[in-house]
């Protein structure tokens, strides 16, 4: 509690000195000295009775909220809300007034010089400010050449203030005398006006010249031949250090020539001439576009001004070009050593493992890893977001995207003996070639192309006419875009040859020589796909080398134009899908997926739909003619062959092959030997499954008894028994047990409520933004409010003050004609009576 | 020779063409007549005459001038024989009525053979004045009246138009028609003839009961053909007698003996059409159990009506969970009633008072079948077999089992294990199923489709999701599943596989593919 207001008062008064013990007399002889004393005292006084007034102190009525859980900023405990708006009121007098006052104001002269409405300022202060001022706005930087001209120095009564010749900033137009001497006579004479009267008073320069002759003033001429004189001298230094400079450039630029091989490590061809040396002339320490400005700029005559415009124009749109050029320029590069044959091997091995290693990422279906550039994770990202139902989640209605291996094409070749100049058929049987070397691939080709052309110059005029190929075959062919046309070309070629021409029109318009043929080819691609589906439909079936070949093209085609390719295969599949049914072209696409996709992936966008077509057929096909039996057991082949190495478990191949081993009557011995192969490959494919017994041990079983077939039915039992003997209960769920969720609050060390912990910092800030904007939007309106009843006030003082001045003079006036008018009548008055009288 | 030809064939069609212009003004002028004497009254032979053997458009409008003709007598009364009349009269008003007979025999007989429902709307025309004139309903329920007859003819013909007509027209229209329809087809089917009903008979019944409808909820809205009663306690104004008369047909039409689809499409609409109508649903229990015993299809469909008796009527089927247990055939997952199936099992199996072991071997069963299911098929078994594991814990040992007793683990290693279920075994508290491990999930895991493969991995995941909503997995198939992967676009260019085989048809397809490419 505090103490008592008497209690307040004594103890100030005591502090103040004013009541209490009397001073000491040692403390009088100090006060003495003070000769305010007395008047300390009232000042110590008035303060303490206003400090005591109470209406002049605002304090809370009732204890701060949340004292104790707070710690707030404290209010001041007295405010002085009369001291507070006087003070407002003295600022709106002083700041708002004048602005009111002067708010319908039209026109007038407001005198803004400095320092002119200063009076604490003296005149030389001001002409300072002023100087400094004008310095400061005049004063561009120091690397500001354009700007830095004469023109627009400083002058005092039109002649410049500032120091003059060596101290100007060093200019490239050393013929600034010729200029002068040769440019029209007015300029000449403000300039030599101007350097005289330089020399005369300030230049630094020139003192020198001051100095030898002293006495006599010079006579005009003397003066400007001396200036003349000197600034040629200066013009003379200024070229003779440039010509040295050039001279040491061009040695170093020699010297240069010799050390850029040394630079680049390499022998290869001399390098080209860097520059052509046009712009030999212009100082090369600077930027050949600004030399040409400069050149253009200074140039004296009408005629050479124009001349000089055109070369500065044509020097600027060089200059654009090389700056163009520069950015394009590939730096040198040391090239990599020669490998010896184990790197080379080690680098195949390590490419090979690295590709395994992502095959088998994509077959377990995880994520590529980050750092991969060809990975765009927003692609997963959109379609889990939105969840419309837990069937969505596994990708059931909106069926999600799933990461994707790369495959660099550049890594591999294009198979050199697909290209090369197609002579002997059974030479492209040989492995394909895997070279990470781009350089000889690059040389490869070109000599293969080379060689075609050469080959090809004797037999392109006739079409298959000439005698000395061997097939009669044309070594070139367009590209054809249809699949029509296609056909149309093989015609006329017997089937055996078709790999040829096929393998002709790649070799004859390979992508690198025209850029037209990157689109040929990827349109022949798309028709080689369509030529595998329509290969499966030709009676009698083509030779299987034939349809391989094909395959083995599109593959090797599918590297370059991978999109296309896929686009086309899918086609294939959407109208398989729309058929309902398999057709032999579309057994045909399906092996050709098989072989050029990797099967074995999670999820693949040509290899899952394919997949789930062929299971579709497997699992809805009832079969009952020879033709379905032998389409559904090259189907199932089919699909062991796409799980072969990733064994997915296909449950529609193994019903296929259950209701084709039952059938009553039974088929004949080729199916069902086909069927039963079938089966055991199933069988070990899917050994290591979890529930092999539950898959094979009933049904298969069963059907292998019924047909007796002794040697399957004990490769079956062997892997049933080895299934069982390796069976164990489930323990799925080893995971770590969850951990309970905690339901204590979460206790923060040294709390201090004015700090946010907010722990997402975008809603701290924007938490804190909200409340500055508050704050200010409050304090600004209770400005406004309070400006406008000030304004208020003031006009309602200026009213009244009118009014009251009317009033004022309406009065006087009243009175005075009241006064003329009993002056008036007392004279009436006056002049009755005496008429009266009279 | 050919133009001729044609020229005299037209001719002909003139001819007949003004023949029957004039068969047309005769028989206006005989209408007319009739209506203004009565001693026209023989032109009534004349026009019948004209309906039965005249051309096809002279009969028509003989048809309508006849139905015009009765119906104006019965309304001014010349066809009820009214008593003290002279004996003159009453033979005129029989011949009356013995003539109309014959028109309304002639009518039926066109009905059976055409599809003209002009001549249905003649009948019912004409029945409605009949009926507006008599004061009992016997004109509906009377055998030997023409509404009984023509409900009889709808019956066993063979055009669906006329059919459809009467049920959309007059059926669904007035609540009465469709109760004297009920009463009719009943008494129809436990007649005497109830012996020769034929096949159409009843299948034609199915079509017209399974597409009426209740009666309306208040009175207010019954409609009615005809004038409505005007003793406001008649039969015709209550809800109970309207659904005991829909209740008599549908009993009566499940005594007749229905084949397998009649049955079936029976069952399919039993719970949205059929018990409604029930005054006592109890009576339908001995067809439900009967269905429920046949084999596949049939039992599921009966489950859910089955299923609204135990609910609603308290009927106690002790044999309810076996049964269920052997509806897990090989076919469920392939069937078309899987979803529905599903929905139902669902709300079989949530109650946690099941035995352990029953569940279990539910779970079981579900897993063994989705082994050799179609995608479709596994992608609802396994969330619903994730719920089942979540709301009866004890059966997570399907899933994790350790063994604890060092005798046992060392025979384990030794000789591996046989799955203890029986698959054999009928009733679902014997299969030891509760034993067993759900190896099945566990392979369905390296399933060959990726959406599938990754559902699969749900089960040995930590459970942490409440249950999961069988409803989003109910309706997938082949065909959904390949248009998701077709249509969507390719964000990514797939990948290639990097090395080029030497030979593509090696091994097994090599061998297959000249016969697969031989045979087209």
């Amino acid at each position: 509690m505090p103490p008592s207001q008497l209690k307040r008062l004594k103890a100030s008064l005591r502090e103040q000195g004013i009541t209490g013990p009397p001073p000491s007399n040692k403390q009088k002889k100090k006060n003495k000295s003070r000769p305010d004393q007395r008047v300390h005292r009232q000042a110590a006084l008035e303060n303490i009775r206003e400090s005591f007034n109470p209406f002049e102190i605002k304090s809370s009525a009732r204890p701060r909220k949340f004292d104790y859980t707070t710690n707030r900023k404290e209010r001041p405990e007295n405010a002085r809300p009369g001291v507070t708006k006087s003070r407002g009121e003295e600022l709106r007098r002083k700041s708002l007034l004048p602005e009111m006052k002067n708010r319908h104001r039209v026109g007038g002269i407001v005198d803004r010089r400095i320092g002119e409405n200063d009076p604490t300022m003296t005149p030389e202060q001001k002409m300072l400010e002023r100087f400094s001022r004008e310095k400061l706005r005049k004063g561009a930087s120091l690397f500001d050449l354009e700007e830095a001209d004469e023109e627009e120095l400083l002058t005092h009564m039109g002649q410049s203030i500032d120091v003059a010749g060596k101290h100007r900033p060093v200019r490239d137009d050393y013929d600034e005398m010729d200029d002068e001497a040769a440019g029209s006579d007015e300029g000449g004479f403000r300039r030599q006006k101007r350097k005289r009267d330089a020399s005369e008073e300030a230049g630094d320069g020139e003192e020198e010249i001051r100095e030898e002759v002293p006495e006599r003033k010079k006579t005009k001429a003397e003066v400007m031949q001396e200036v003349i004189a000197k600034s040629k001298m200066y013009k003379y230094e200024r070229q003779q250090a440039k010509e040295e400079d050039d001279d040491m450039r061009d040695e170093l630029n020699k010297d240069w020539r010799d050390l850029m091989p040394l630079l680049k490590g390499i022998k290869g061809p001399p390098p080209k001439e860097p520059e052509p040396e046009q712009n030999e002339s212009a100082d090369p320490s600077m930027n050949p576009q600004r030399a040409a400005m400069i050149a253009g700029t200074d140039s004296r005559t009408n005629v050479e001004k124009e001349a000089a415009e055109i070369a500065r124009l044509a020097a600027e749109k060089e200059y654009d070009q090389r700056m163009k050029q520069m950015l394009a320029d590939q730096r040198a590069q040391p090239s990599g050593r020669t490998k010896t044959e184990e790197e080379e091997a080690k680098e195949r091995a390590d490419l090979l493992k690295e590709l395994e290693e992502q095959r088998q990422r994509r077959m377990r279906g995880e994520e590529e890893p980050e750092d991969d550039d060809q990975v765009n994770p927003d692609l997963e990202e959109d379609d889990e977001d939105d969840e419309d139902g837990d069937a969505a989640g596994f990708g059931l209605k909106a069926t999600r995207s799933r990461p994707l291996g790369i495959d660099d094409e550049d890594d591999f070749l294009l198979e050199n003996d697909l290209i090369a100049s197609g002579s002997d058929f059974g030479d492209e049987d040989s492995d394909p070639e895997l070279s990470g070397d781009e350089n000889s691939h690059d040389s490869e080709d070109k000599e293969a192309n080379e060689r075609m052309k050469r080959d090809a110059q004797p037999d392109s005029t006739l079409e298959g006419a000439d005698p000395s190929s061997v097939s009669g075959l044309p070594f070139t062919y367009d590209c054809p875009r249809t699949h029509e046309a296609f056909l149309a070309l093989l015609k006329k070629v017997d089937i055996a040859d078709h790999p040829k021409v096929v393998q002709r029109i790649r070799a004859s318009n390979p992508a690198n020589v025209h850029p037209d043929n990157k689109q040929k080819l990827s349109d022949f691609s798309e028709i080689l796909v369509e030529h595998i589906h329509h290969l499966g439909s030709i009676q009698p079936p083509p030779p299987i080398a034939v349809t391989n070949f094909v395959i083995r093209s599109v593959h090797s085609l599918a590297r370059t134009y991978p999109d296309v390719i896929s686009a086309a295969f899918r086609r294939c599949l959407s109208s398989m899908h729309e058929a309902n049914d398999i057709k032999n072209g579309d057994l045909l696409i399906l092996t050709a997926i098989g072989s050029i996709y990797p099967t074995s992936d999670h999820f693949h966008q040509v290899v899952t739909p394919a997949t789930t077509i062929m299971a579709r057929w497997l699992g809805l096909t009832i079969p009952h003619a020879d033709h379905q039996l032998t389409t559904g057991a090259y189907l199932v082949a089919l699909c062991i062959k796409y799980q072969q190495l990733s064994k997915r478990y296909v449950p529609e191949a193994l019903r296929f092959t259950l209701v084709a081993l039952s059938m009553k009557p039974v088929p004949s011995k080729a199916i069902i030997d086909a069927h039963v192969t079938n089966l055991l490959s199933m069988a070990d494919l899917w050994s290591t499954l979890p529930a092999f017994p539950e898959i094979f041990s009933p049904h298969a079983l069963t059907a292998l008894t019924k047909l007796s077939r002794k040697r399957a039915i004990t490769h079956l039992n062997i892997l049933l028994s080895s299934a069982r003997l390796s069976r164990r209960p489930l323990t799925l769920h080893n995971h770590r047990p969850l951990p309970i969720r905690t339901a204590l609050p979460k206790w923060e060390e040294n709390f201090n409520p004015d700090k946010h912990y907010d722990p997402d910092r975008e809603r701290a800030e924007s938490a804190r933004l909200k409340k500055e904007y508050k704050r200010e939007r409050k304090g600004a309106v209770r400005e406004l409010r309070k400006d406008a009843s000030f304004m208020a006030r003031e006009n309602l003082r200026e009213k009244r003050e009118r009014d009251k001045a009317y009033e004022e003079r309406q009065r006087k006036l009243i009175a005075e004609i009241q006064g003329e008018e009993g002056h008036e009548g007392k004279e009436y008055e006056k002049e009755r009576r005496k008429r009266r009288m009279g | 020779m050919e133009p001729s030809n044609k020229k005299r064939k037209r001719v002909q069609n003139d001819a007949e063409y003004i023949s029957r212009k004039d068969e047309k003004k005769r028989i206006k002028l005989l209408e007319s007549q009739i209506s203004e004497s009565r001693k026209h009254y023989n032109n009534i032979p004349e026009i019948t005459s004209l309906a039965k053997e005249g051309h096809p458009e002279t009969a028509k409008l003989a048809m309508e001038s006849l139905c015009g003709v009765f119906s104006r007598l019965m309304s001014d009364g010349s066809m009820t024989s009214q008593k003290g009349v002279p004996r003159e009269e009453q033979l005129i008003v029989e011949w009356l009525r013995k003539q109309y007979d014959e028109y309304i025999r002639l009518l039926l007989s066109r009905l059976r053979k055409t599809d003209e429902t002009i001549l249905l709307n003649f009948t019912m025309h004409l029945i409605r004045q009949e009926a507006s004139a008599s004061k009992t309903d016997d004109v509906w329920t009377s055998t030997s009246r023409p509404f009984f007859n023509l409900v009889r003819e709808l019956l066993v013909s063979e055009i669906d138009a006329v059919r459809e007509a009467f049920m959309k027209k007059y059926i669904e229209k007035y609540d009465n028609v469709r109760y004297y329809t009920f009463g009719s087809i009943s008494s129809l089917l436990t007649g005497q003839s109830s012996m020769d009903i034929e096949e159409q008979a009843v299948s034609n019944c199915l079509k017209i009961l399974s597409s009426a409808e209740g009666p309306p909820a208040t009175k207010d809205d019954l409609e009615f053909f005809g004038d409505a009663p005007t003793d406001k306690k008649d039969k015709l104004y209550s809800s109970a007698a309207h659904r005991r008369r829909a209740q008599d047909v549908w009993l009566a039409l499940l005594r007749v003996g229905l084949n397998k689809t009649q049955r079936k499409a029976i069952l399919r609409i039993m719970t949205e059409r059929i018990v409604p109508q029930f005054n006592k649903p109890e009576l339908l229990m001995d067809f439900l159990t009967d269905s429920y015993n046949v084999e596949g299809e049939t039992a599921l469909l009966a489950l859910s009506g089955l299923f609204y008796l135990i609910r609603e009527k308290n009927l106690d089927y002790p044999s309810f969970y076996p049964k269920l247990y052997q509806l897990l055939d090989t076919g469920l997952l392939h069937s078309k009633q899987r979803s529905r199936f599903f929905r139902l099992l669902e709300t079989f199996l949530s109650s946690t008072h099941l035995p352990a072991a029953l569940v279990a071997s539910f779970i079981k069963r579900l897993a063994r079948l989705a082994l050799h299911g179609p995608p479709a098929g596994i992608v609802v078994v396994i969330p619903y077999i994730y719920n089942m594991l979540k709301e009866h814990p004890t059966c997570t040992f399907m899933i994790h089992r350790e063994v604890r007793h060092s005798d046992d683990r060392k025979e384990l290693e030794e000789e591996g294990m046989e799955d203890p279920f029986d698959m054999d075994e009928e009733d679902p508290m014997n299969t030891w199923a509760i034993d067993s491990s759900l190896w099945e999930l566990e392979a369905l895991q390296s399933h060959y489709h990726p959406n599938v493969a990754t559902l699969a991995k749900i089960i040995s995941e930590q459970f942490t999701k409440q249950a999961y909503n069988i409803e989003d997995f109910l309706d997938h198939s082949y065909n959904g599943l390949i248009e998701g992967e077709l249509t969507r676009n390719v964000k990514k260019t797939p990948v290639v596989e990097y090395q080029i085989p030497e030979n593509v048809f090696e091994g097994q397809i090599g061998l297959l593919l000249p016969k697969a490419l031989e045979i087209s």
